[in-house]
């Protein structure tokens, strides 16, 4: 949190400690903290299906989720995080780290899956419910368990919900090379990316998944854009600045797209709304597809980052009132949060599914879940504060 | 912070009203009827104790948008038969490949359909060929001439007809391809299962929004709709089977 700690930059968990505009200043950015923890407790949230306390998630009012925001200042966070390391030890010690963080992923993915799966398989046996082995997609463990194992290994089998870590794996292991070019020119990277991104469209790329024909869930081709954009406005760390002069003509628009995308997002919610949506816009804006991160989808959230540059600036003062303390805990602990998000979805389903699935069991559920992912946050700064006051410096 | 509380309270309503929505499949009397009894299918049953339906289509056939492939209609579909049909060996063979149109899955249909001898087919199409504008009057010779193929092997067709969602409902000319469907099963004698008059009903009538039945992507249908698509489906066949 200080920056002391984050000044001792430790290799693996480097990309957590935040500090913004690296090499410049070492003040950590609060708004990637407390964004990104809003964006965990949504995921959560959307995560437990037919959840009425997920009216509150983003996506029920415009096109893109959190996933944009999480990968976006994956992205972000990750130009800080090892910034310092490529400038004062070059390339080959950045690259490192950052591959250590990619397999420090893929364990906590490994991890996961393992305990989201015991879980599931725990309560199948005690309820002799076995369709929830088949309702999260798991029943190919039951039916070709060897083969599934090496799938799962490989990163192409997976249950329900667990998609986003293997995409920021894949994604952050081509930063470990992306790094060095980020840095120097952010914006012909960002570029480079926009170019695979329309490529991927264009030639319909994605990475196969199990069972065979299967494509990941979350085409990497396609999101890397949302996280090197938000690695090229890291790299570039004046974006607010060089956008606003022309803030009269982007602001209106930034607003008048969110306004719109969200009357359309409403309209699938509401009936006489979705009357009065044209058909020649329908033809337009369908489908918007999450798979491909449609280019409407992209423009939202950067409609939406732009807005929120321009409301929220670092040194906002909310960002420092207590109440907003557990979701930049979260935020800062955005690995242990969203992999016991994950678990807990589960559970809270489970849960609210046993007692009748009544209104007040989802919010309990809900909010219960996130007072866990809270404690666990307070906890994981807890135990990392002891380990930067003894440890950190032998790391 | 007040404004905030109004919103919240607001949220908190709508919340609950949609909280509290069926989980009910319903359709309107006789959209279940398929307008064509299956004989054979029948026969199969009785003599065999078998039933082998193959799934061909599209993406909703695949079952994109769904969470996983137990949420597919065809997935719905052998649940519900399989209940239905107690000492009935039933199986559903899902041939969907999301993306295609009559043209490719006619191109499919040796290896897909007729290697596997099943007693019903059930060919959800139009979709595609209506957002991509093939012409109408090739969809419909298209269409007939599968049948044809079909039927030529002894194989019982049952169409079913695109879904009812705001990227198809915006088209021109949208009607123009349902109307072919059906004018096309009544000319070949085959049933029809009218998936956008279904759908089309939980709209209306029943006051159901987009989001309850149809994915984020305003195209594909969500778990729920699945489910539903393919419970009424099960229905639809026995009541013609039955006949």
């Amino acid at each position: 949190m200080s920056a002391a700690t984050d000044a001792s930059s430790a290799p693996g968990e480097a990309e957590e400690r935040i500090a913004a505009a690296p090499a410049q200043r070492s003040r950590r950015d609060l708004r990637l903290d407390f964004f990104r923890g809003v964006a965990l407790w949504f995921i959560f949230l959307d995560h437990i299906p037919d959840n009425a306390a997920s009216w509150f998630t983003v996506r029920n009012y415009g096109f893109s989720d959190a996933t944009e925001t999480f990968v976006f200042i994956s992205g972000y966070a990750a130009v800080v995080a090892y910034s310092r390391v490529l400038l004062q030890r070059g390339w080959p010690i950045a690259a490192a780290q950052v591959l250590r963080r990619v397999w420090q992923l893929y364990v906590a993915h490994i991890m996961l899956f393992v305990a989201f799966t015991a879980q599931i398989a725990w309560v199948a046996l005690r309820t002799d419910r076995t369709t929830f082995i088949e309702q999260m997609n798991l029943i190919g463990l039951v039916q070709e368990p060897t083969r599934v194992i090496v799938e799962t290994a490989l990163l192409r089998f997976r249950p329900v919900n667990l998609d986003i870590l293997p995409l920021y794996i894949v994604i952050l292991a081509t930063f470990a090379f992306a790094l060095p070019a980020v840095r120097r020119a952010p914006w012909i990277a960002c570029a480079g990316s926009a170019l695979v991104y329309l490529l991927a469209r264009r030639f319909e790329w994605n990475l196969p998944a199990y069972p065979e024909g299967k494509t990941w869930y979350f085409d990497p081709f396609m999101w890397q854009l949302a996280f090197y954009f938000g690695a090229a406005c890291a790299a570039d760390g004046r974006v607010g600045e060089r956008l606003r002069p022309y803030a009269r003509i982007l602001t209106p628009a930034a607003i008048t797209y969110v306004v719109l995308a969200g009357v359309i997002a409403l309209s699938w919610q509401f009936n006489p709304l979705a009357r009065l949506v044209p058909d020649w816009l329908g033809r337009l804006i369908y489908p918007i597809d999450k798979t491909t991160l449609d280019p409407l989808r992209a423009a939202h959230f950067l409609a939406l980052a732009y807005l929120a540059q321009r409301v929220v600036s670092p040194e906002a003062r909310f960002l420092r009132w207590p109440i907003v303390g557990p979701v930049r805990r979260c935020g800062e602990h955005s690995l242990l949060v969203f992999c016991l998000g994950t678990f807990l979805s589960f559970s809270a389903q489970v849960w609210i599914d046993a007692v009748g699935g009544s209104l007040a069991a989802q919010f309990a559920a809900s909010v219960a879940g996130i007072a866990l992912l809270t404690a666990a946050a307070y906890v994981a700064a807890w135990y990392k504060k002891g380990q930067g006051a003894g440890t950190s410096a032998a790391r | 912070m007040k404004v905030l509380f109004v919103i919240g309270a607001v949220l908190l309503a709508v919340a609950g009203g949609r909280a509290l929505a069926s989980e009910q499949c319903i359709s309107q009397p006789g959209q279940l009827e398929l307008g064509a009894a299956l004989p054979k299918a029948r026969a199969a049953i009785n003599d065999r104790k078998e039933l082998e339906v193959v799934a061909l289509g599209s993406s909703s056939t695949q079952g994109y948008g769904a969470s996983t492939p137990f949420h597919s209609y065809p997935a719905a579909l052998l649940r519900t038969l399989q209940r239905d049909l107690p000492g009935v060996k039933v199986t559903v063979i899902n041939k969907g490949i999301g993306g295609q149109d009559v043209t490719q899955m006619l191109d499919r249909l040796e290896r897909d359909v007729f290697a596997v001898e099943p007693d019903i087919v059930v060919w959800q199409v139009g979709t595609n060929a209506a957002l991509r504008a093939q012409s109408v009057a090739e969809f419909r010779r298209l269409l007939a001439g599968g049948i044809e193929r079909m039927h030529a092997k002894g194989i019982e067709v049952v169409l079913m007809t695109p879904q009812f969602a705001p990227a198809f409902n915006a088209l021109e000319n949208e009607q123009d391809y349902l109307a072919a469907m059906s004018e096309v099963a009544r000319e070949e004698g085959v049933g029809v299962f009218p998936r956008y008059e279904i759908m089309k009903y939980w709209f209306e009538t029943e006051q159901m929004p987009y989001a309850r039945f149809i994915a984020r992507d305003g195209l594909h249908m969500n778990d729920f709709g699945y489910m539903c698509i393919g419970r009424l489906l099960a229905e639809a066949l026995e009541g013609a089977i039955r006949r």
